[in-house]
């Protein structure tokens, strides 16, 4: 208890949001995580890239808690949350989306967005709504309106363009009023006018706001990030600032021949 | 902002009013005061036989789409758990001096009640506690399991449950030889029970469990403890569904261990998918639909005839079930939904105005 409560100090002070330790993931006989070590900042505007199949998802799953690793830790504000079940992450500030949206399909645009804020509160018990109730309704139609989905509050998700539901998924780690957001692939099935917006939506979050985000988009990745951390086959291949990523040779030797596959050609 | 933004509370109340007004609503009213002014012009048969039996199969069934429509659970659990509720009424309101079997507590039968609800409830805490990581198929089998395991709980335990079963269970002397005003408190109890579940769907609690329903994943990396909220909404339903077996104790005046066998379980799912498992007004309809179908079709003249004896008559029952289910998955219900949106369509079409509204709301919200 007493170190750690130490370690949380001292990550506290040196800004240390997250770190991996030594991460392995292995399905089966597959190693989709190979020894992942990973240190993010409190601020830290980190993208990672890879081709398909290199363990950028699984990463997320690990950090996020919905699958745990075979072994390594996972370090979140100094408390080891290795073994913690996903339903702890919100109480750290930690949200995050999903490569495969998964929203709730029989609720309409507005009670998607109150139910994400409701999980982190404990009031999603209450059988009676209260003034609490009404704010999380208000910051719910605000965050509608923040990614585009102002005029579709009362549609119910499942009946929403692809586009539009991709919006929504960022909408819901958006208005849990997180600390340290993880976006996968938030682009992906977007057109270019949407891709436009959704980098400057990026840009325009709080400066203490930490994100990590997967983008198969160079160009998403690149301007919306201040680093840069490129995996392959599970491991980490190369870092660095966006500048120095776009000229690394080893960079373009993985993606070489797929650049224009990388490039919005998504499932 | 807007002009109309200037009295949003009047705007708000009238919205109210309007969707308290919806079609659903007002023919779910109506057919209450129908069924509250049946005493007057129905048959006794009718009242006390048919349609009480509906009531109380229809809570029962109402509690197995209130899991499944809200929360993505099918449940076979729900008669076990009337049942448990009607064996503890029978061994705590026999006296000791009766001829009958089991306890024979000779508690006040208010008193009885109340136990009998306790105990029921703390059972389906347990139970939805220990199914709350399954979902799908695997939770129904889960639940099938239970009430397999209850019915030979209740047959090896025969101090609990006698050896042909307790009878001489009589109700509280308000519904004693008054079997009219039990009807109509049933008919109340299944208004309450219904509203209940449709208020529910809206409060907090509602929506996460539908949001549950929808992507449970979702729901543990937002912060929800999922099977907490399982366990909790599968506690509800069988409170909800000890209520419905503590008025077929007393409608029926026994209870043995085979009236909560499969073939009632199944006898329940079967109501609730010709209903329509996803609608909770289907629940009612579904039980006099069945309960209808077990009284008059055995009388039909054919019936001698072609043949169809007591034993055939699953059969009779089967088919109905299946052919509603290949016309509509979502029961009765769903058939009168499609049947409602024609019309609107047709009237629609006659108006001679265009493309209406899309009917975003249909069949989505349960
Ligand atoms: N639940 C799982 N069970 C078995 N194998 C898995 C599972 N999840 C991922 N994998 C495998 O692990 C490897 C890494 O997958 P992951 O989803 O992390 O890749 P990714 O970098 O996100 O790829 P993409 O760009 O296609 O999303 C892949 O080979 C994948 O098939
Ligand atoms: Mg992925």
């Amino acid at each position: 208890m007493n170190t750690d409560a130490a370690t949380a100090a001292s990550a506290e002070r040196s800004g240390s949001l997250l770190n991996l330790e030594a991460v392995v993931v292995a399905f089966g006989g597959l190693q989709a995580l190979g020894g992942v070590d990973l240190e993010v900042w409190k601020g830290d505007r980190l993208a990672l890239l890879g081709p398909n199949g290199a363990g950028k998802t699984t990463l997320f799953n690990v950090i996020a808690g919905d699958i745990k690793p075979t072994s390594g830790r996972v370090i979140i504000k100094g408390i080891d949350c290795t073994e913690l079940p996903a339903r702890f992450r919100p109480r750290l500030g930690v949200a995050r989306t999903y490569q495969k949206t998964r929203l709730f399909r029989g609720l309409t645009v507005e009670d998607n967005l109150y139910l994400a804020q409701t999980g982190r509160s404990g009031r999603h018990l209450a059988l009676l709504r209260s003034g609490v109730d009404a704010e999380f309704r208000e910051r719910a139609r605000a965050m509608a309106e923040t990614v585009w989905l102002a005029d579709v509050v009362g549609v119910t998700a499942g009946d929403l363009s692809h586009g539009q539901q991709r919006q929504l998924e960022i909408g819901m780690a958006l208005v849990t009023g997180p600390e340290f957001v993880m976006l996968d692939e938030p682009a992906s099935g977007l057109s270019r006018g949407e891709r436009e917006r959704l980098v400057q939506l990026l840009l325009s979050l709080d400066v203490d706001i930490t994100l990590l985000l997967i983008e198969h988009d160079m160009d998403v990745a690149l301007r919306a990030a201040q680093r840069v951390m490129v995996m392959n086959e599970g491991e980490t291949v190369a870092s660095g600032t966006p500048d120095e990523i776009r000229v690394d040779p080893l960079v373009h030797a993985i993606y070489l021949g797929s650049e224009a596959g990388l490039r919005g050609a998504d499932p | 902002m807007s002009p109309t933004g200037a009295a949003p509370g009047r705007a708000q109340s009238r919205r109210t009013l309007r969707r308290l007004l919806s079609a659903r609503n007002v023919v779910v009213a109506a057919a209450t005061a129908l069924a509250l002014l049946l005493p007057l012009f129905g048959s006794n048969f009718f009242v006390e036989f048919v349609m009480t039996r509906t009531m109380i199969l229809g809570i029962a069934a109402a509690t197995i789409v209130f899991l499944a429509a809200y929360g993505g659970m099918v449940s076979l659990a729900q008669y076990l758990l009337a049942g448990v509720a009607g064996f503890m009424v029978g061994n705590a309101v026999v006296a000791q001096d009766a001829w009958s079997k089991g306890l024979k507590l000779g508690w006040n039968p208010w008193v009885a009640v109340l136990f009998a609800l306790a105990v029921t409830t703390a059972v389906a805490f347990v139970l939805g506690a220990l199914a709350s990581r399954t979902t799908g198929i695997y939770f129904l089998m889960i639940t099938l399991t239970y009430a397999v395991i209850g019915y030979y709980v209740f047959g090896s335990i025969t101090p609990l449950s006698g050896f042909g079963g307790i009878t001489g269970i009589d109700p509280p002397g308000l519904f004693e030889d008054h079997p009219q005003r039990m009807y109509l408190a049933l008919v109340v109890l299944s208004v309450l029970v219904y509203v209940a579940f449709r208020v529910l769907a809206v409060t907090p609690f509602g929506l996460a469990l539908q949001g549950i329903r929808d992507d449970p994943v979702r729901m543990a990396s937002l912060g929800f403890n999922v099977s907490l909220h399982r366990t909790l909404a599968f506690t509800l339903a069988g409170f909800t569904a000890g209520l419905a077996g503590v008025f077929n104790v007393w409608w029926n005046g026994q209870i043995d261990p085979t009236s909560i066998s499969i073939g009632p379980t199944l006898d329940l799912l079967i109501v609730a998918v010709i209903g329509g498992t996803l609608s909770l007004e289907g629940a009612w309809l579904g039980a006099f639909v069945f309960v209808a179908a077990n009284n008059y079709l055995r009388n039909l003249p054919l019936v001698d005839h072609i043949g169809i004896t007591e034993a055939r008559f699953n059969t009779i029952v089967g088919v109905l079930v299946l052919l509603i289910m290949i016309l509509s998955p979502d029961g009765l219900a769903g058939i009168i939904d499609r049947i409602r949106l024609g019309l609107r369509r047709l009237v629609q079409l006659s108006r001679g105005s265009g493309a209406g509204p899309p009917e975003a709301a249909a069949g989505s919200a349960p």
